[in-house]
């Protein structure tokens, strides 16, 4: 199990940037609302709120960065 | 209920639109809401306004408390409790969140966030002060959990369209409860028939004490409210009668005289002549009895009425706890009310039905009537979950005043002074009562445990309540349909409860119940049996029986030729002649199918006519809730009538129309598939089975990897399987459209050759075309979710977390962290320095190749066996700022198996707190195709593990080319006679052939036309075998097989159990010297305990 994960390199590693921060260098991470749907930045600490109806849910937003994957 | 034209199509593009387009008016498969309507309809008749609840809150009554010390027969004060409304809110957020827009919280919240769906729970509680008048105060006593879909839940009366944008199925039936994100469901429970005394034969009876019998009459008697009690009359060897009634789980015995002369003014003349009519006079034995009865009641010396009563009340005052102030004559009242025969309220109608159960006790003892048997359906009905649930919180709320006397009690003990007029004494009281009712409700619904003072007559106190398990909707359905006998009856050595009897007809599902310890304790309903939630309108019935010639007692005590009893729930409403009670009945039925003389339609008229030695004989008739009732053709109307199991057995029911005999039978079934599940009904051909297959299929239809629903996005559940490329069977009843589990495919057509191929199919292993693998066939994934955070130690009562989620030092690894990954690691000196700069940033390097720079997954990220997938660290403490930085943690995935991160849901908290993120869930996707070890199975029980995926070139092939999918071992027929396979290999064949669907529904073939001729005929029209053989060539040499291999479409389930789930190797450690095997740990200790041995 472990020599397999050791032989495995994810595509992207060690090309440039491999974490897929907000490119706007804010800080801030938006995340969607489960309720309306807006799009919510909220800042290490924050509570989890919806700024926009307050809801109480939130989903991570898909990364826009390029995944891929080894066919195999 | 004339069903709709069944159609067998796949309506393909109707079911496209309705996918698409939601509708907007109501459901488009109303026999799916049917299913669950039990639930949903007791739950509603509890919460409506001036339901249950209401008739709980009235029968729970006044309740007094007073402020003396009760010195000097000076009681003080009198404070008077009584309970004035229950209400149950629609599930809201709390009042101190002030942030949020819309304030109603919807069940796909509840799923998500694992919190209760639940509403407020508020009592109005009169106060009365000695005489003055009563004041009211509203009192919140907690949130209890709220049906899905009832009354009291946002979603009631919502469109499929609607609930869609609510998250939800279009087809959500709701029914159960959403406990900590984790849907429930009370389960439906047998209980003994209300208002029906069974003559009962117990052994235990006779053990209860000196001169005790095993004879016996039960009657379980339901309040208004549908909470119960039950009375037993118990017969003595020397003929005496005692009443028996357990009241908070102890039990309490009374001469029956006792309880009779309680009722009303009666002297012993008049009980002798309203217990034997003319006729029983010259019966000696009856008459020794009813002497030796009254004759030895003389020793208690208690003539009167009155009498009695003061000697009950005297007796059973301490045991009622009643008010200090009530009079024995009072205490002796509310004995009767709460105690004896309780469906009834006039004393009246008690002494009469009392007088009606010892002349059954005798007939019993005689030997002139036989025993009621308790375990058939003839005397039983469902306890529905609503129901239930009503009767924990009449129970509660009545502990609840009971808390607040005891209270006062405690403090005027004490020796404070209560001012019952001080509004702030008052509110001290309250404020010492615990009123977090809600909580109670709650741990009963996760746990499925009643504690409960007086165990609610039931006869068990736990697995009241189960997980709706999503595996498949098929399995999800189930649930809904599952009536259980009581956890009591699985400890039981006998099987005689377990057995199926023929009463159960049409009632019960005869195929679907599990194998293995709860084999007929687990029963399902059939998909035409229904409940009734209502008690029918009755009013009239009296009325038309008098018109038909029946003696009232109102009017007249037993006359002397009358000797059959005509009862309507529990009560005595008339005497007739045997004959004449054969024409009331069948009158009453007519009119009843017919919709006249204010007969409803649902009224069960059980007809006992006079037997030797049978069932005592009499006419019953019931209307009340909790009873299964099914519809049946009534022949001399041609229209529906509706049924219940205790007069199906005295009723000449046809099964189909060319069984009819004339004069004899008196209704037909409309189907004969009436008697099946839904689930039974869905396996095609059944009728061509050997019936232990067909309980096989339903147990592993249950189990298949299908589509548990479609909005499985806003679902969290910890496991959840899906197929991915799921279809509609060609080979369907009609049923399978009217429930619309198209909705939910659970398998796939697959081209089946039944060949002895390449003896890798050998005991039931199948083989696989590893081409068909390869385009998606059977492909599945599970959907694992995890939750991660802190708020479930706060939740237990620990101190507010330390923790938060994200990197502690997150602006300097914004900073540095691109700079870092660039920098040169080709040296082996280079990597150190790399190294040392993460380490340098408290972080490492892995770590954030899975994990975002807010400390969470990326989604769409492959995770393997120890990546990160949270970063969390302690919150620095105020008081040592600035000297050191706390480090950065992660929390790991764990798992043997690749998943890709689906989803990553923050959660926020309830209230205007203003915490930060506690509490994280990640979705995990574990692909899963088929694998060797895997389990299939067609709908016939005929399950195989996957033995081989075997190559598309050497799979054999049929003359227009065609291959396999799956190959099946022809020896898997001979001993499982599964001809129903056949036969769907046969219609799907042609099916696929014409491009139709076929109809499954059994018994639709007989011997004149076989379905074998039905569609080798088809299958002839098409150019094919008739037989569904055809020539195969080799896939290896290209030879011609020597013999015709038949070949056909089947539809294929995949069941859960997979062997990545379940391979356990081990290479090293210990094995056992003889086998050479692994030794289970177990065994490991069980060999040391033998060796100090």
């Amino acid at each position: 199990m472990s020599d397999q994960r050791e032989a495995y390199q994810p595509p992207n590693s060690g090309s440039g940037r491999s974490y897929a921060g907000p490119s706007a260098a804010s800080g801030t991470m938006h995340y969607l609302c489960a309720e309306c749907g807006v799009k919510v930045g909220i800042n290490k600490g924050e509570p989890i709120r919806c700024k926009e109806c307050g809801h109480r849910i939130l989903y991570k937003q898909r990364t826009k960065r390029m995944v891929q994957f080894e066919a195999r | 209920m004339v069903s709709s034209t069944p159609s067998i199509s796949f309506d393909t593009l109707k079911r496209e639109n309705l996918f698409r387009n939601p509708p907007k008016d109501k459901s488009a498969f109303p026999a799916l809401l049917a299913a669950v309507q039990p639930h949903i309809d007791s739950f509603n008749a509890v919460t409506v306004e001036g339901g249950l609840l209401d008739l709980a809150r009235q029968d729970i009554g006044v309740k007094s408390v007073f402020n003396g010390k009760n010195q000097n027969e000076n009681l003080g004060d009198k404070l008077s409790l009584r309970v004035d409304k229950i209400y149950i809110g629609k599930p809201r957020i709390s009042d101190r969140d002030k942030t949020s827009l819309r304030r109603e919280i919807y069940p796909a919240e509840c799923r998500e966030r694992h919190i209760t769906y639940r509403g407020r729970l508020t009592v109005k509680i009169g106060l009365r002060i000695n005489n003055g008048s009563w004041i009211s105060q509203d009192r919140e006593i907690g949130n209890i959990p709220v049906m899905v879909r009832s009354n009291r839940c946002n979603l009631e009366n919502l469109s499929p369209y609607d609930l869609v944008e609510h998250k939800e199925e279009s087809e959500e039936l709701g029914g159960y409860f959403v406990v900590n994100g984790i849907e429930k469901i009370i389960r439906l429970l047998i209980v003994a028939r209300r208002n029906y005394p069974m003559a009962i034969l117990r052994s235990s009876f006779a053990g209860r004490g000196k001169s005790y019998t095993q004879f016996g009459v039960q009657i379980r008697s339901v309040r208004p409210d549908q909470t119960s009690q039950t009375n037993v009359l118990h017969y003595l060897s020397d003929g005496n009668v005692t009443f028996r009634f357990s009241w908070r789980k102890q039990e309490f015995l009374v001469p029956v005289m006792m309880v009779l002369k309680a009722l009303v003014e009666t002297n012993d003349r008049e009980i002798f002549d309203r217990l034997l009519a003319v006729k029983d006079r010259e019966n000696s034995f009856l008459t020794d009895r009813v002497e030796l009865l009254l004759r030895t009641y003389k020793g208690y010396q208690l003539y009167t009425k009155k009498e009695t009563l003061q000697h009950l009340g005297e007796r059973f005052r301490i045991v009622m706890g009643v008010a200090l102030d009530m009079t024995d004559m009072e205490v002796g009242r509310e004995f009767l009310r709460k105690v004896v025969l309780v469906h009834l309220e006039d004393p009246k109608d008690k002494f009469r039905l009392m007088l009606f159960m010892i002349r059954k006790l005798y007939a019993l003892v005689e030997g002139s009537c036989t025993q009621d048997n308790p375990d058939a359906i003839q005397h039983q009905e469902i306890l529905l979950g609503g129901f239930l649930y009503g009767m924990i919180i009449k129970e509660r709320v009545e502990e609840y005043l009971d808390q607040i006397i005891k209270e006062v009690r405690r403090e005027v003990m004490r020796g404070m002074l209560i001012d019952f007029n001080n509004k702030e004494h008052r509110t001290k009281i309250f404020g010492k009562v615990n009123e977090n009712l809600g909580s109670s409700l709650e741990y009963f619904m996760s746990t499925g445990n009643l504690s409960s003072p007086s165990g609610l007559d039931l006869q068990q106190v736990s697995g009241f309540t189960v997980v709706a398990e999503k595996i498949n909707f098929y399995r999800f359905i189930s649930h809904f349909r599952m009536v259980h006998r009581g956890s009591f009856f699985a400890q039981l050595k006998t099987t005689t409860v377990r057995k199926l009897l023929p009463e159960s007809w049409g009632f019960l599902c005869p195929v679907h119940t599990p194998d293995g310890s709860p084999c007929g304790l687990l029963n399902h309903l059939t998909h035409k049996c229904r409940i009734t939630t209502a008690i029918s309108d009755t009013s009239s019935i009296r009325k038309t029986l008098v018109s038909l010639g029946v003696t009232s007692p109102a009017t007249a005590s037993l006359p002397s030729s009358a000797t059959t009893c005509i009862q309507l729930d529990g009560c005595i409403i008339g005497w007739c002649s045997l004959k004449l009670a054969r024409v009331v009945s069948d009158t009453l039925r007519y009119w009843k199918v017919e919709g006249t003389h204010g007969v409803p339609l649902d009224l069960e008229i059980g007809y006992v006519p006079e037997s030797k030695g049978g069932q005592f004989p009499g006419v019953y008739l019931f209307s009340q809730q909790a009873r299964m009732i099914r519809p049946v053709k009534y022949l001399p109307l041609d229209k529906e009538d509706q049924i219940g199991p205790f007069e199906q057995p005295y009723m000449s029911v046809a099964v189909t129309p060319s069984e009819i005999s004339p004069g004899e039978s008196t209704h037909v079934e409309f189907d004969p598939t009436n008697i099946l599940s839904i689930l039974a009904n869905m396996t095609p051909f059944s009728d061509f089975n050997q019936s232990p297959r067909n309980m096989y299929q339903c147990q592993m239809s249950k189990q298949t990897m299908g589509t548990p629903g479609t909005a499985l996005r806003y679902r969290s559940d910890n496991k959840m399987y899906r197929l991915q490329t799921g279809q509609t069977p060609v080979v369907r009843s009609p049923l399978y459209s009217e429930y619309g589990l198209d909705n939910f495919p659970n398998g796939t057509n697959a081209i089946v050759a039944v060949i002895s191929y390449t003896g890798y199919d050998m005991d039931d292993a199948m083989i696989l075309n590893k081409s068909a693998h390869e385009r998606g066939f059977s492909h599945g994934t599970i959907y694992k979710t995890e939750k991660l955070g802190w708020a479930d130690e706060k939740r237990r009562g620990g101190t507010d977390s330390k923790n938060l989620f994200g990197f502690v030092n997150t602006e300097d690894i914004e900073a540095q962290i691109d700079d870092i990954h660039e920098m040169d690691d080709s040296t082996d000196e280079a990597k150190i320095f790399k190294q040392r700069a993460y380490e340098k940033l408290g972080i490492k390097e892995e770590w954030l190749k899975t994990v975002d720079i807010d400390g969470l997954p990326k989604i769409g990220q492959l995770v393997r066996d120890g990546d990160a997938v949270a970063v969390y660290h302690e919150v620095p403490k105020e008081s040592d700022a600035g000297s050191t930085r706390p480090r950065n943690k992660v929390f790991i995935y764990k798992g043997s198996e690749e998943a890709y991160i689906e989803e990553v849901r923050l959660l926020g908290t309830e209230g205007g707190d203003n915490k930060p993120m506690q509490q994280i869930t990640i979705k995990y996707r574990v692909p899963r195709s088929p694998n060797i070890g895997d389990k299939f199975s067609s709908r016939h029980g005929q399950k195989g593990v996957c033995s081989q995926k075997w190559p598309a070139i050497d799979m054999p092939f049929t003359e227009s080319g065609m291959q396999p999918d799956i190959i099946i071992n022809p020896h898997a027929f001979p001993s499982r006679m599964t001809i129903g396979m056949f036969v769907e290999s046969l219609a799907g064949k042609a099916g696929a052939l014409h491009g139709i669907a076929q109809d499954s529904t059994p018994f639709r073939f007989d011997e004149e036309n076989t379905a074998a001729d039905y569609f080798g005929h088809q299958l002839k029209v098409a150019g094919y075998n008739y037989h569904g053989n055809e020539p195969m060539y080799s896939g290896i040499t290209g030879e011609e097989l020597h013999a015709d291999i038949y070949i056909g479409v089947v539809y294929y389930q995949r069941l859960r159990h997979m062997v990545n789930d379940k391979y356990q190797v081990r290479t090293t450690g210990k094995i056992s010297d003889l086998t050479h095997q692994p030794i289970k740990a177990r065994d490991s200790v069980t060999l040391r305990y033998f060796a100090i041995l």
